[in-house]
């Protein structure tokens, strides 16, 4: 990755005997939907509030541009964070503009950008709601709308899918989308890999504080190895996959279907493998197949991303520190 | 960089601290005159001082005085008689000359006078209290008794007229007048009422941006310092505009009303209130806050400002026992120079007269000195906890992990 524009580099952070962050680096491009993936205490949201300043740091360097952020650089991000969190008994303009000002913006160009985004958001209306009588998913706009509403240049959303239904999710890729068609370096977490798969250009993955992988979305998922899906009629264990030669591609495993996931060599030729299949019957399924990010992060780290939470979950229950993020 | 057209540009400038600081306080203000509560609560207390100073120069004003009718025509020795029975029961009397018993009977019915005095005989009321007579008649029956018995002595009358009662002479004289302490008795409960009633709205507006999470969102635009003073300067200047329209009702009251609170060396009293309940909020505001973000939810606001009140109770209930007496004892006297409790105890202190005014400006540096120390502790304390979820974090785990952090 070329000319990142906010470079996470070399973040440190323990919380008692807890490692949250350990040496964490990656980049993220400037313009881009960039996906913050791993599982639940990976250390996302201490990284999140890193960028903010929320946290401190015991080492460890976060450049926006070239420079370490400061105070003003912070005040062109948006932030929403994992917790979600407005006042509730404040009405939803006053608490869009009252961020606007926070973020610098004039009494007037908050006013205007307050109504914007509201309308924007589809709050057309509910402007003078008090935040705790929206619904739920009125909510989530309305925090949406706090992020957004100083026009920042970088947006950083924690987990901004988790809670939303189908239509939810949609609307939010979309608006994300968006911003970065409109040159907005947009920072999204998730512990769902593969649920955001689609949603995004590029991807760092991480695990227990460090970096797993990271990169565009379609490179890590076609690998460095391509994959071919190949399924004889009858051969319900793949038996002609025994064949392939291991030189330039090797089985990777067997489906209970029969399908055999066969991994390639750039040199390989999947002609001289079709060959083989249909010698041996009927070839039923030949494809190519891209990995799931799931796949990705269990191929890096040994480790699925259901049992990474469950160790995160069972490791916090035997610590009483409290780290600040919530799980 | 491609930039958007469709949505209002970018205003997002570098703001100097102290905008974002007044931006929060000011949201602090707004939020909390607009609500009808705020209103109220104003105008019960402003009507509740005005009518303190007030009513009882009103009562006191109206007393008419006791109209007594001396049948067959006044005296001077007489009309004497009636005035002294007067100012001996704390009232006035006065004589009214009746031609016969018929119509001083007839005009003690119709309530035109208090009493008749037939003199040398008897004193005729419309209907004796079961407690027997009080006030100006009650004395009036003495003298005029005592009148009878020494009658036959000569000068006797004019005696009895320059007054019989023996002066009281103290071997010390009063430190600070009736009016002086009660006027220190409302200023305390005023910095009690403003600091109390303030505070727990910093702790509880603080508990609710815990408790919301909307704090981190705050706090990513918002350093933890500025939020802290921005919350404490808002609610702060309510409560001094409070404080202020409570100072201009008492005294204007106080003067239309002719009290005698606000002569002399009651205004000082009210001049080192003002001074304390400024010192008083900024020892505790702070503290507030501190208890507010040990919290995750509201409701738990009430257990952690408890200790922050503590100081305050102990000094206010005390208070009593020293405007009531003729001089404070030495522990109060220690407690008018400890920052927390200073802020009412020296204005007791001053108000009964236990203290010289050098004794009131060395508690009021003290209770600054302490102002700043506390400040500095509160806002590690906030800035510590404010983001910690889970359950309530004690004061010491907190104050433990500030040194830390």
């Amino acid at each position: 990755m070329t000319s990142a524009e906010l470079e996470i580099d070399g973040l440190r952070r323990r919380y008692g005997t807890v490692t949250a962050l350990d040496g964490l680096t990656f980049g993220v491009p400037a313009g881009q939907v960039f996906g913050f993936l791993g599982p639940n205490g990976a250390g996302k949201t201490t990284t999140m509030r890193a960028i903010f300043g929320v946290t401190a740091l015991d080492a460890g360097e976060i450049r926006w541009r070239g420079q370490p952020v400061d105070e003003a650089a912070r005040r062109t991000f948006g932030y929403m964070p994992e917790e979600r969190g407005l006042y509730p008994a404040m009405m939803l303009f006053d608490q869009v503009e009252y961020f606007a000002r926070l973020h610098g913006m004039d009494a007037a160009a908050a006013a205007k950008a307050a109504g914007y985004w509201i309308d924007r958001l589809g709050l057309s209306g509910r402007g003078r709601t008090r935040v705790d009588a929206l619904s739920h998913g009125n909510q989530q706009r309305a925090q949406l709308a706090v992020a957004l509403v100083h026009d920042p240049e970088l947006l950083v959303l924690d987990e901004p899918f988790s809670g939303l239904d189908p239509g939810g999710i949609d609307d939010m890729s979309s608006i994300l989308a968006e911003r970065a068609a409109e040159g907005v370096t947009v920072l999204f977490s998730s512990h769902q890999l593969d649920l955001v798969e689609d949603l995004c250009e590029a991807v760092a993955i991480i695990y227990r504080g460090r970096l797993v992988v990271a990169g565009a979305v379609a490179d890590l998922r076609r690998g460095d190895h391509p994959r071919l899906a190949v399924r004889v009629a009858g051969d319900r264990t793949a038996a002609w996959s025994a064949g392939v030669g291991s030189a330039v591609a090797s089985v990777e495993s067997i489906r209970t279907d029969g399908t055999a996931e066969i991994a390639l060599t750039n040199s390989a030729d999947s002609q001289a493998i079709l060959d083989l299949a249909r010698a041996a019957g009927a070839v039923e399924h030949f494809a190519f197949e891209d990995r799931s990010l799931s796949e990705v992060f269990r191929v890096a780290t040994g480790a699925s991303v259901g049992q990474a939470e469950a160790e995160h979950a069972a490791a916090s229950r035997t610590t009483s520190v409290t780290t600040g993020a919530g799980l | 960089m491609l930039r958007e057209t469709s949505g209002p540009r970018s205003a997002a400038r570098p703001s100097r601290p102290w905008q974002l600081t007044w931006l929060v306080a000011s949201r602090e203000i707004r939020l909390r005159v607009k609500t009808r509560v705020f209103v109220v609560t104003s105008v019960i207390l402003l009507l509740a001082v005005a009518l303190a100073v007030a009513l009882p120069a009103i009562l006191s004003g109206k007393r008419k005085p006791d109209r007594i009718g001396v049948v067959g025509g006044t005296t001077t020795t007489i009309t004497s008689l009636i005035t002294e029975a007067g100012r001996a029961s704390g009232g006035q009397a006065l004589a009214v000359s009746e031609p016969s018993l018929a119509t001083a009977e007839a005009a003690l019915r119709k309530g035109d006078l208090s009493a008749v005095l037939v003199p040398g005989q008897e004193i005729i009321v419309n209907q004796v209290p079961l407690g027997g007579v009080t006030g100006s008649v009650a004395t009036l029956q003495q003298l005029a008794g005592l009148a009878k018995l020494i009658q036959t002595v000569p000068g006797a009358a004019q005696a009895v007229a320059h007054g019989v009662a023996l002066p009281v002479r103290g071997l010390e004289p009063p430190k600070a007048s009736l009016s002086s302490r009660l006027t220190g008795l409302f200023t305390v409960i005023i910095v009690w009422i403003l600091i109390s009633t303030y505070g727990s709205q910093i702790a509880l507006g603080i508990g609710e941006e815990k408790s919301s999470r909307v704090v981190e969102v705050l706090l990513s635009s918002v350093r933890p310092v500025q939020l802290l003073i921005g919350k404490v300067l808002g609610i702060g200047l309510l409560a001094l505009a409070q404080a202020v329209a409570m100072v201009v009702v008492f005294i204007v009251a106080g003067f239309a009303s002719g009290s005698d609170l606000v002569h002399g060396a009651t205004l000082g009293v009210v001049i080192v209130g003002g001074v304390f309940i400024i010192l008083g909020y900024a020892f505790y505001c702070t503290a507030f806050a501190a208890a507010g973000s040990l919290v995750s939810r509201q409701s738990d606001v009430n257990s952690t400002i408890m200790p922050v009140q503590l100081p305050l109770i102990l000094a206010y209930a005390l208070s009593y026992t020293v405007i009531y007496a003729n001089g404070a004892n030495t522990f109060y006297h220690v407690l008018g120079f400890l920052p927390p409790t200073a802020p009412i105890a020296m204005t007791v202190l001053y108000a009964s007269g236990d203290v010289p005014v050098w004794q009131v400006v060395v508690a009021a540096a003290l209770t600054a000195v302490g102002t700043v120390w506390m400040a500095r502790i509160a806002v590690r304390i906030y800035a510590n906890s404010i983001l910690k979820t889970g359950p309530r974090i004690s004061f010491r785990q907190a104050i433990r992990e500030s040194r830390r952090a």
